[in-house]
């Protein structure tokens, strides 16, 4: 996992999940979370998304709608779907040789 | 960690943010926060994002001036700075007062909620709709579980309403809308039956009705005068006493303008004793230790503000009242000498304008959803008349101010001096607040939707 997630540290797993939960449209903070929960079964706490939320929109990845009352939500940009796409690209590159590898041990 | 106290450390942990960053995010974070369930790693999740926020070199202020400094020496004059606001925080916030632990809303109707009363064990409510007198109605409820008030029955008759301290009778204004009050019998909650109507030539608004401690006695009051009845048989009572409103000072404007059930009508606990907000400005304490031959002790003055809420103390001596403004005056009401003002707290809303313009409500402001009260108002002490507890509910139209319900508690001595207060808030707004008797337990009578609010205090 190297790249344009480079600088992230231990930042990069929530903008990753966070990449993928807006992929598919967007959303505001707690249906960020909501979604997350049911992809990935990982409970991401406020804090945290909101940390990550800043760093992405920071580096162009995702983009603020206009707010509602209090909730606003956000939309992945093009940069932000090809950096999504190259850490999947990197992750899959990741379980092929590892599949590989503990089927041969 | 229990949910409430992470809710409100995670809210606090946003407040410590930079402010650039909450600026942009606060809003939709603490939107998360009401969503979300707090608990001790949403607190540690918070405290993290906020201290690398501030090491983060687009938000970090004030560090900059530190620029000798490495960025581990920055993160370590960081953390010790953390647990020296944490741990005493962490001591301290238990230390506060906490907040409302049950609150459940109810339908009741859909008129606003004028008038809301509690039996003396707590366990059977009433309140009464402040609509149309042709359209008001009572509900009658077991509060038992206050979590989940139990509606028992509907019957006709709005506000005013109370019930007596045994729970087994009710008095409501009389279906019609004349200032005339209406005794239901509620041993059987399920079935009112009404009983009577007392009338006694009372002209204009019904504005305040009270049992005495004992029940025997039910006080009415209308905006011209004040009725004693004997209820000790409800099914035939007996008219003890009329009272004319006390004497109106020259400059007064005119009638007393209770809207709803502003205006408190409150017997000592010895049922010796009757205070009465009389007029503008005024209290007036009635010797009622002989209902029939009743005769005033007192007017009793304060600042030029209406009294929109009144209470003994548990031992008859003192008596506290809460103006439209939010000042608390406490009288000595009982011992040697005539009455006598111990203490002044100036209101919270003292600077305030009511709306229309002036320095005090729009008058006349008679029941009904057109009527738009400023604010609401309940008092009460606790059992041990150590503690005064006063509720303030300002409405959403309050110029300049958020709509918050406000719960005073101060300390009061023996002599009536109020000292050590407290506040805890509410995000409650049009509502008529009623202590219960005990002071724990706060309902809110909606004035605009119809709804009965229980929160029970710490």
């Amino acid at each position: 996992m190297h790249g344009k997630f480079d600088g992230l540290g231990r930042f990069a797993d929530p903008s990753l999940l966070i990449l993928t939960s807006l992929s598919d449209g967007p959303k505001h903070g707690y249906a960020i979370m909501t979604d997350i929960a049911a992809f990935s079964g990982v409970s991401m706490e406020p804090g945290t998304l909101y940390g990550a939320l800043s760093r992405l929109e920071r580096r162009g990845w995702i983009r603020p709608l206009a707010a509602g009352e209090r909730r606003r939500p956000y939309e992945i940009t093009a940069a932000g779907q090809e950096v999504l796409a190259e850490q999947l690209r990197s992750m899959q590159q990741i379980v092929r040789v590892g599949r590989q590898r503990t089927a041969t041990a | 960690m229990k949910p409430a106290l992470a809710d409100r450390l995670s809210r606090a942990v946003v407040g410590c943010y930079p402010r650039r960053w909450k600026q942009r995010y606060a809003a939709e974070l603490l939107d998360v926060l009401d969503q979300h369930r707090a608990r001790l790693r949403t607190v540690l999740s918070l405290a993290g994002g906020a201290m690398s926020t501030h090491l983060d070199p687009d938000y970090r202020m004030q560090l900059r001036l530190m620029p000798h400094l490495s960025r581990d020496a920055k993160l370590y004059i960081a953390i010790i700075a953390a647990i020296i606001v944490g741990v005493p925080a962490l001591v301290i916030l238990p230390m506060i007062p906490r907040a409302i632990r049950e609150s459940r809303w109810q339908p009741s109707g859909s008129d606003s909620v004028g008038a809301i009363a509690f039996s003396r064990d707590q366990r059977t409510m009433v309140s009464a709709t402040g609509g149309p007198p042709w359209e008001a109605t009572s509900t009658l409820w077991d509060v038992t579980d206050q979590a989940r008030p139990r509606r028992l029955s509907v019957f006709e008759g709005g506000s005013p309403a109370t019930i007596s301290p045994d729970g087994a009778t009710v008095a409501t204004n009389a279906f019609g809308g004349r200032a005339e009050a209406a005794l239901w019998n509620v041993t059987r909650p399920r079935h009112p039956v009404r009983l009577a109507v007392l009338s006694a030539g009372l002209s204009g608004a019904l504005w305040g009705e009270a049992f005495s401690p004992d029940g025997r006695i039910l006080a009415a009051a209308s905006t011209t005068g004040l009725v004693l009845w004997n209820v000790a048989d409800p099914a035939r009572p007996r008219l003890l006493r009329s009272l004319a409103a006390a004497p109106l000072r020259s400059d007064d404007p005119g009638p007393v303008p209770f809207g709803v059930s502003q205006g408190d009508l409150v017997f000592s606990p010895d049922g010796r004793m009757l205070a009465s907000v009389s007029g503008r400005d005024q209290v007036t304490l009635w010797n009622v230790t002989r209902p029939a031959l009743a005769t005033r002790i007192a007017t009793l003055a304060g600042p030029r503000d209406y009294f929109a809420a009144l209470a003994f103390s548990p031992g008859g001596n003192l008596l506290a009242g809460v103006t439209y403004h939010g000042s608390v005056l406490v009288f000595r009401v009982a011992g040697p000498g005539r009455p006598v003002r111990v203490t002044t707290r100036p209101g919270i809303l003292a600077s305030a304008r009511f709306p229309g313009g002036g320095d005090a409500p729009a008058s006349p402001c008679g029941p009904g959803p057109g009527c738009r009260v400023p604010a609401a108002y309940a008092a009460g002490f606790t059992p041990d008349g150590r503690a005064l507890t006063v509720v303030i509910d300002r409405p959403e139209a309050w110029p300049g101010m958020a709509a918050r319900d406000t719960v005073f508690t101060w300390q009061v001595s023996g002599s009536g001096a109020l000292s050590d207060l407290t506040t805890i808030f509410r995000d409650v707004s049009d509502a008529q607040p009623i202590l219960a008797p005990g002071d724990r337990i706060v309902a809110d009578g909606s004035l605009t939707g119809g709804e009965v609010h229980l929160w029970t205090l710490p």
